[in-house]
Formats: structure tokens, C-alpha cells, sequence
């Protein structure tokens, strides 16, 4: 059926539209602006030849790696979770979800902190790895470690809404079929969920390849890119810093498309569902 | 479908009263506080080694002494001066570790004369800062006694050293000039191979970092700015005046130190001096001049945290400096 807001014209909705639409174009603005603004004013040729640095690609090398490291354990232990805390009847239900959540709302640059008070040659994890000369801080585990801590929550939270969204009657249904709770997941749960939890993958990755304040803290050295940003900025003002900037916006804005773009492939639309069983509008 | 209107009918009051307290919400945020105008502030932009002294200390002295209020902003001695350079930051006040910064990145035509004189501060000097918890404690208090030197010290397996980081620091080219006045002065070659590479990852860090890094207990010693390792109450051998780059009567002994930058920049050894300036984009020159007035007689402000004294000398136009603080001016300053 048509939907509400596209049926032939009506004053009042009208109005309705230019209203939002003004209002969300602000905010357009403010998203938008700083992006273009940046691909207009930089010299192209000069940033072509700065991310041929070898401290550039060194850097970029470093971000790449270490961000699909990242994503590929979290994946591995996030969707997992997410499917527990959308299906299992876990006591304490709710505190674990917040749980999951925390990350988000813990500043980055304290995110550090926590993880090198507990990680550092001298915290309760990192002392016995350093007493077998092993560093868990300042080098690519570290930067691992700092980029799971703050993009996991996409991940575990976008295969909770996954899970949660896929009729628990389909899987009864494979159950009674004959399908042992294995075969379950594989040919149902996941791949009904898998388009949201792939969203949430490549957000995570974004957020992964972003990540500064914490990783800062947790490990200066190898540089990756916003940290190697940051050192140009600092040595080199504006003029060194803004062919790295423009590179990590190209990532982020290459990944985003290639996500959305992948998602068309992979099926369903309703991409970022709200956490939580979908609500059901349409009887 | 959603049940037919029902939403909206039971949600009016709630959707006027949401409009409602976000209408006032954002009248209160929009309208500035009536009385708290921050026009008046001076906001000074100062290196990042100083964040405990002028936050702590400078700031709230000043506010006490002028009813002036203050705005301060730490960042890195050569970030702070790109970020004016680049017209990111408009501040009244400026204050380096380095001289030549001023001269480098804000002098001269190439750089928009954005300043066109500056007055040397306070000095101050390399010291060893330490962990007191540290498992290697007790071979810092042997220093102290005089049973171990400090770079033996640091020769100890399984010591954690940091330093700064010299491309954007510049308390991290002093440390390599610092390790190797040390060579020459103990006729120990061996003491600058104890840093590896000027950028040797195992021990660079940025500023801030390095002093968490140490607090926290990640790291056992580091060098550091005597006012720092004052300010955050850390413990810390003092290093012989030839070497630590304090003492301005080395002067010339610290000039045969010198590094290259990855940025192509030569920088060579000289006494750490702090510098103060009003720049060229200053909004309050009136608050302005008071910050500097009232930093330049506090003296004994600034020796309580860890400074030492230094005459007042003025580098670059000397007749550029305002006339109120003529004054303090000792003479020409020869970086």
C-alpha cells in the first residue's frame, strides 16, 4: 500500500515535509559541509604526494591491519554474544546489555586509561605476559585491543537487533523439521539477521579505523593513521595534517558506500532496525 | 498500519510538552549567561609542559591579583604555534619552551609576522623524573646516595625509560642533546646508545602520555622539565648543571649539540627558556598586557614551581614591544 506520507497531496502533510525538511537539511549542513569543504580546498596533488610517504603508508599499513584484525575477532565473539542476549534467557538480562553498551559512552581518552591501567607492563593482565617478555601495550596488539574496546558495542549490538528481529516461529519451525539448533542457526537465524549484523560490521570497522584518543594512550607507536595525523599536525600544522585527514574521510566514506551498496546484495532493507523484537506497524 | 490516529491523539499533551521543554531547553543554551560574559578573559596559549603550573598556579594568581578572568590552552610547544600559524587559534597570549619557535613558525614575513617580539620567562632544566613504586626504587634512592650513577642506573635490565618525542616535541631533542652532553661529560660514549634511535618506539611518547604512562606505573623513570616533575609531584634526580641544559652559562657548550628534524629542520642546543608573547591576533590587548606584566614579576611564583629565574631579554623588534613593558626589558636576547 502506499505509504502515508506519499499519498496524493494533502495540506497538512505538506507542510509537515517542508518543516522536517528544513529542519533536517540544518543538519545536513553541519554533517556535510566540513567533508566538502575539505575535498574543495585541499591541493590534491600535494596529498597524493604526502600519502606517498613511507611514514604515510607505514601508517595506513598499521590502520588496515590492525582494524581487520580487529573486526574479524569481533565478529567472531561478537555475533555469538549478540545472538545470546537477543535469544538465550540469561538472569540479568538487561545489566548485560548496558554492559555490552558501556564502551559508547566512555570517553575515548579514559577508554585508554582503563585498558593501560589493566593491560600495561605493570597491570593485573599485562604483568605476567611481561614477565614472559611479551608487551601487550605499544604495539599492534595493543592498537587491537583499543579498537575492539570501542567498536565492539556495533558489532553485539547490531546482531542483538539482528537475532531479535527474526521470527523465533521460523526457527521453531526448522526445529521441528529436524533441524538440530546448529543447522538452526546456520540456515536460518543468521542468515535473516546477517544484513543488519553486516551493517553494524563495517560501522565497527569505521569506528575501528577512526579511533585516536584511546589508542593514543595505549599505543603511540607503530602510528596509525589518526595518530600519525595527530604527530603531522603537531610538527607540520595544517598543511601536513590535511592530505591524512582527507585519506581517512576517503576510508570512511569508500567503506560506508561499499556497505551500502553490499547490503542491496545481501537482501533486506531494514538495515539499522531499532534494538530490541522489531515492532510490527502492518497487521 | 498504525492504529488509526491513535498515536497521535494520546500523544499530543506528551508531543507539546517534549516541544515545549525542547523550545526552553535550547532558548536557555542560545541565550547568553547574563553577567558571566567571558569577554573580558585573556586567553593564553601556552606549551604543554606548563599545563600544571599555569592551571594550578599562573591562572588562578592572576585572576586574584587583576579580577581579570583567565582562559588557558595547553598544546604542543610547536602544535600550539602551527595551530596560530594556520589561524586555528587567536590567542592574546602565547608562551613557548623554545625560543626559536617563535622565530621558526610566528617571525619574520614568511609566516604573516604574526609575532614580532617575544620575552624570555624563566628557565628551567632536564631532570630524571621517577616511579617512588617502582620495583627499581631503591636503585634511584642508591643514586641519591651517591653508591650508583644515573646512567648506570638506567643501564639496569628491565628499566622502562621514556622520553619525548623529538619531531614534535621539543623537551625530545633536548633529551638527545641531553644524553649526549652526558657522553662527553662522563666520557662515557656508551650513555646516548642507551635512547637507540632518536625515535626509538620503545621509548617515545607525547608529553602527556609519558607523565600517565609514569604515574600509572607503566614506566619506571623518564626525563622530564623540572617544573613538571614539581607540579606533579614526582620524584627526581637533578642532573650536573653541563648537561641539563639549565644553566645558561653552558651556553656554548650545549651549541655543539644539534638535530635534524624528519621535517628538514636544524635545531640545535641551547638553555631551556620559556618565552611570552602577545601575537598578532590578540582580540583583549588590554587583559593582554596585564597577563604578561603580572607573569613577568612573579618570580618567586614561578621558582615555587620548579623555575628558575631568568633575566628578561627580548628577541626579535625590540621596538615592537608595548610600552608597558619596557620596563622588564634587560637587554637583547641572541638565541
Amino acid at each position: 500500500m502506499t505509504p502515508y506520507l506519499n499519498r496524493p497531496a494533502n495540506r497538512h502533510v505538506n507542510s509537515l515535509l517542508w518543516i522536517f525538511g528544513f529542519l533536517g537539511l540544518l543538519l545536513l549542513l553541519d554533517l556535510v559541509l566540513p567533508i566538502a569543504n575539505l575535498f574543495f580546498t585541499s591541493n590534491w596533488t600535494a596529498a597524493s604526494a604526502a600519502l606517498r610517504q613511507p611514514e604515510a603508508l607505514q601508517a595506513l599499513k598499521v590502520s588496515l591491519r590492525s582494524s581487520g584484525i580487529a573486526i574479524l575477532t569481533m565478529t567472531l565473539l561478537g555475533v555469538p554474544l549478540g545472538y545470546l542476549l537477543a535469544r538465550a534467557k540469561l538472569p540479568f538480562q538487561r545489566f548485560w546489555i548496558a554492559l555490552v553498551f558501556l564502551p559508547m559512552v566512555v570517553p575515548d581518552l579514559a577508554g585508554g586509561i582503563l585498558l593501560l591501567r589493566l593491560f600495561g607492563p605493570y597491570g593485573p593482565i599485562g604483568h605476567p605476559f611481561d614477565a614472559r617478555n611479551i608487551a601487550l601495550t605499544n604495539n599492534l596488539f595493543g592498537i587491537v585491543l583499543v579498537q575492539m574496546f570501542v567498536s565492539a558495542p556495533f558489532v553485539v549490538a547490531s546482531s542483538l537487533a539482528g537475532f531479535s528481529s527474526v521470527d523465533s516461529e521460523l526457527e521453531s519451525a526448522a526445529g521441528t523439521l529436524g533441524d538440530s539448533a546448529w543447522q538452526v542457526f546456520c540456515r536460518v537465524s543468521l542468515p535473516l539477521a546477517w544484513p543488519g549484523i553486516f551493517i553494524g560490521i563495517i560501522l565497527a570497522w569505521i569506528r575501528a579505523l577512526g579511533e585516536f584518543g584511546a589508542t593514543l594512550v595505549m599505543a603511540y607507536n607503530p602510528h596509525t593513521l589518526p595518530v600519525f595525523l595527530w604527530v603531522k599536525f603537531e610538527s607540520e600544522g595544517l598543511a601536513g595534517a590535511q592530505p591524512i585527514a582527507l585519506c581517512l574521510v576517503l576510508l570512511a566514506v569508500i567503506a560506508a558506500g561499499a556497505a551500502m551498496n553490499l547490503n542491496r546484495f545481501t537482501g533486506a532493507a531494514d538495515v539499522l532496525a531499532p534494538v530490541g523484537k522489531a515492532t510490527k506497524w502492518e497487521n | 498500519m498504525m492504529t488509526s490516529g491513535r498515536g497521535f491523539v494520546d500523544g499530543t499533551p506528551l508531543c507539546r510538552c517534549v516541544g515545549r521543554a525542547l523550545a526552553v531547553l535550547l532558548v536557555l543554551l542560545l541565550v547568553p549567561k547574563v553577567g558571566a560574559s567571558t569577554d573580558a578573559a585573556v586567553s593564553v596559549l601556552y606549551a604543554g609542559s606548563l599545563a600544571a603550573v599555569m592551571e594550578n598556579g599562573v591562572g588562578p594568581a592572576f585572576v586574584r591579583a587583576t579580577a581579570i578572568s583567565y582562559q588557558g590552552e595547553a598544546q604542543g610547544s610547536l602544535g600550539g604555534a602551527r595551530m596560530i600559524h594556520d589561524h586555528l587559534r587567536s590567542p592574546d597570549v602565547y608562551i613557548s619552551a623554545d625560543p626559536l619557535v617563535n622565530q621558526k613558525v610566528l617571525m619574520g614575513p614568511e609566516n604573516g609576522n604574526l609575532v614580532r617580539w617575544y620575552m624570555t620567562v624563566a628557565a628551567s632544566q632536564l631532570v630524571l623524573g621517577y616511579n617512588p613504586t617502582s620495583k627499581f626504587a631503591a636503585k634511584f634512592g642508591d643514586v641519591r646516595a651517591g653508591k650508583l650513577s644515573w646512567y648506570e642506573l638506567l643501564e639496569t635490565p628491565g628499566l622502562r625509560f621514556g622520553r619525548g618525542d623529538p619531531s614534535i616535541d621539543p623537551k625530545g631533542y633536548r633529551t638527545l642533546f641531553l644524553f649526549d652532553l652526558a657522553g662527553k661529560f662522563y666520557h662515557r660514549p656508551e650513555i646516548p646508545r642507551l635512547l637507540g634511535e632518536p625515535l626509538n618506539p620503545a621509548q617515545v611518547f607525547p608529553e602527556v602520555v609519558l607523565l600517565a604512562r609514569l604515574e600509572s606505573g607503566e614506566f619506571d623513570a623518564g626525563i622530564f622539565y623540572k617544573h613538571e616533575a614539581v607540579a606533579h609531584k614526582l620524584p627526581f634526580l637533578t642532573l650536573p648543571p653541563e648537561i641539563n641544559l639549565g644553566d645558561p652559562r653552558f651556553a656554548a657548550s650545549y651549541a655543539q649539540e644539534s638535530y635534524d628534524t624528519k621535517t628538514g629542520e636544524h635545531v640545535i642546543g641551547a638553555p631551556i627558556l620559556f618565552t611570552i608573547t602577545i601575537p598578532e591576533t590578540v582580540h583583549r590587548r588590554a587583559a593582554a598586557l596585564a597577563f604578561v606584566k603580572f607573569l613577568l614579576s612573579s618570580d618567586q611564583l614561578l621558582t615555587g614551581f620548579g623555575f628558575s629565574t631568568a633575566a628578561h631579554k627580548v628577541g626579535g623588534d625590540a621596538a615592537q614591544v608595548p610600552q608597558e613593558l619596557c620596563d622588564f626589558n634587560t637587554g637583547a636576547f641572541q638565541p
